[in-house]
């Protein structure tokens, strides 16, 4: 028999399959930043001399956002939406536990949010490999691994907090609301990284400001795997428990099922 | 059988259940009968396992159902049926199934039982989505019977039900009790308790203000009837507060 929030896991992965709708916008949202890339790449300014630094930037800012993206929707359906439709309580009236509860739909949101995640990339190499300047086609190796080591973890933190965000709401509506706010946060901190890099140090195992060092550096030719990016990955995916004990105490609140 | 005693639980100022007690017996269907606010499905919630209670104890077939593995020994129906709507009745039954600790061929043995006993054959397999509220309910009695639980707890099922549903649902209530399920249901419609509950807890401002069979209490508060005994005990202004039976 499987644990608990394996069950739970399972179910969730299921019923979001069938949201075609939260699907196609999810893969929308992640294609997008290839299809900026590659629209800029295809134009005549693309060829300029300058323009590989800029979609460098681009890039890494879509990969890091992305890693936020897929798990969003599903952990507004699970978490707020379970809440208004008032299937949250008969779930917490079975022999399973809180914990049980968040990590399964914890685990589902975050498999969405690999998924995206991967699309991005995948978009991305295939970009870099058919169309972008030769410059960047020697990279494409090195962002697939990147991504893995730095960008893999950081959805996990993504999915926690948003599994957090959206048990914290009472509605659809709002968590959607508070959910935008959070999509911000690797969205300025990568732009503003974009825009003035930090030199190596300490915060680069501190999670998105870490992921968008070890990209950069990734596409411009650093090494593919380094003792930071691991140590990165490690505090980014501990990192992810702490939304999740949070979310934990939100569902043992009796409020839920007042 | 089910077993509360002194159940106390506040929400900031207000006592939504001040000092409840009663005991729910095997083979009986116990109503809660209270106006909106007289902490009916606080105090189903606090059984589930869902709502703290402040103070007071529960016992689940003279054992604690604070635990976890308590809440096997018992079916919830709670007030909003909420089942997953793009899911199908039978995946909707077997995923709770699946949380009581069923799997393989005893699982579906057991889903296949829940089906057959709400008579959902016919649409076990479509998505929920577009159910009727009678047929919503029925996926979510049914879910709460997968496990086969000694102990059921229904909150308001009938609301918004057509009369043949609510038929329907009073005919497998009966067969449950016969079959020794001890039931304790919410509810605010006096026909149905009369009709259905071997005893009565009359609720009010989050205490009992009664505890009997309905004559009893119909005699106890010198009333023609069920509604009209409610009213007198709902108001406590108005009568003195009939003590229950002990």
């Amino acid at each position: 028999m499987a644990a608990a929030h394996v069950i739970i896991a399972r179910k969730e992965i299921v019923d979001h399959l069938r949201d075609r709708r939260s699907l196609a916008s999810t893969a929308a949202y992640a294609l997008m930043g290839p299809a900026i890339v590659m629209l800029v790449s295809l134009s005549p300014e693309g060829q300029d001399k300058e323009m590989p630094v800029i979609m460098l930037g681009m890039m890494s800012v879509f990969a890091l956002v992305s890693t936020f993206v897929g798990g969003m929707n599903i952990a507004i359906d699970v978490m707020s939406g379970e809440r208004e439709r008032r299937s949250l309580v008969p779930l917490l009236m079975t022999p399973v536990t809180p914990r049980d509860v968040v990590i399964g739909k914890w685990m589902a949101a975050s498999i969405f949010g690999l998924g995206a995640l991967g699309l991005n990339v995948a978009g991305l190499v295939i970009v870099l490999a058919l169309g972008a300047p030769a410059t960047l086609v020697t990279h494409a190796a090195l962002l697939a691994s990147w991504a893995i080591l730095g960008l893999g973890p950081l959805t996990l933190l993504g999915a926690s907090l948003e599994i957090l965000v959206a048990g914290l709401s009472r509605t659809m509506k709002e968590a959607g609301t508070s959910l935008t706010l959070v999509l911000f946060a690797p969205m300025i901190i990568g732009m503003f990284m974009v825009f003035f890099p930090v030199p190596d140090g300490w915060w680069s195992v501190v999670p998105i400001v870490g992921q968008q060092i070890v990209i950069d550096a990734g596409l411009r030719g650093g090494p593919a795997v380094s003792l930071p990016v691991v140590v990165l990955g490690l505090v980014t995916a501990g990192c992810a428990w702490v939304p999740l004990a949070a979310a934990e105490r939100v569902l043992s609140r009796d409020d839920l099922a007042a | 059988m089910i077993e509360v005693e002194g159940l106390h639980k506040r929400y900031g100022a207000v006592a939504a259940v001040d000092g409840v007690s009663f005991v729910a017996p095997d083979g009986q269907i116990t109503g809660l009968l209270g106006a909106n606010g007289a902490g009916k499905t606080t105090t189903l919630g606090m059984i589930c396992g869902v709502v703290k209670p402040d103070a007071g104890t529960i016992r689940l077939d003279g054992a604690a159902a604070a635990t976890i593995e308590m809440r096997r020994r018992l079916g919830a129906l709670p007030d909003h049926q909420g089942i997953y709507s793009r899911l199908t009745a039978r995946e909707n039954i077997r995923f709770f199934g699946q949380l009581h600790g069923l799997s393989g061929a005893g699982l579906e043995d057991r889903v296949q039982a829940a089906v057959s006993l709400l008579g959902l054959v016919a649409i076990a397999d479509r998505r929920t989505a577009g159910f009727s509220q009678g047929e919503r309910m029925k996926v979510a009695l049914a879910r709460a019977l997968v496990h086969d639980p000694p102990n059921l707890l229904l909150d308001e099922p009938t609301n918004g039900l057509d009369v043949p549903t609510v038929r329907t649902l009073r005919r497998l209530l009966e067969d449950l009790r016969a079959r020794g399920t001890c039931i304790v249901f919410s509810s605010h419609v006096m026909e149905e308790v009369s009709a259905l509950c071997d005893t009565v807890v009359i609720l009010a401002g989050g205490r009992v203000v009664a505890a009997g069979h309905p004559h009893e209490i119909c005699r106890g508060t010198a009333c023609a009837s069920l509604d009209d005994a409610f009213m007198r005990l709902s108001n406590a202004e108005e009568v003195p507060v009939w003590l229950p039976r002990t």
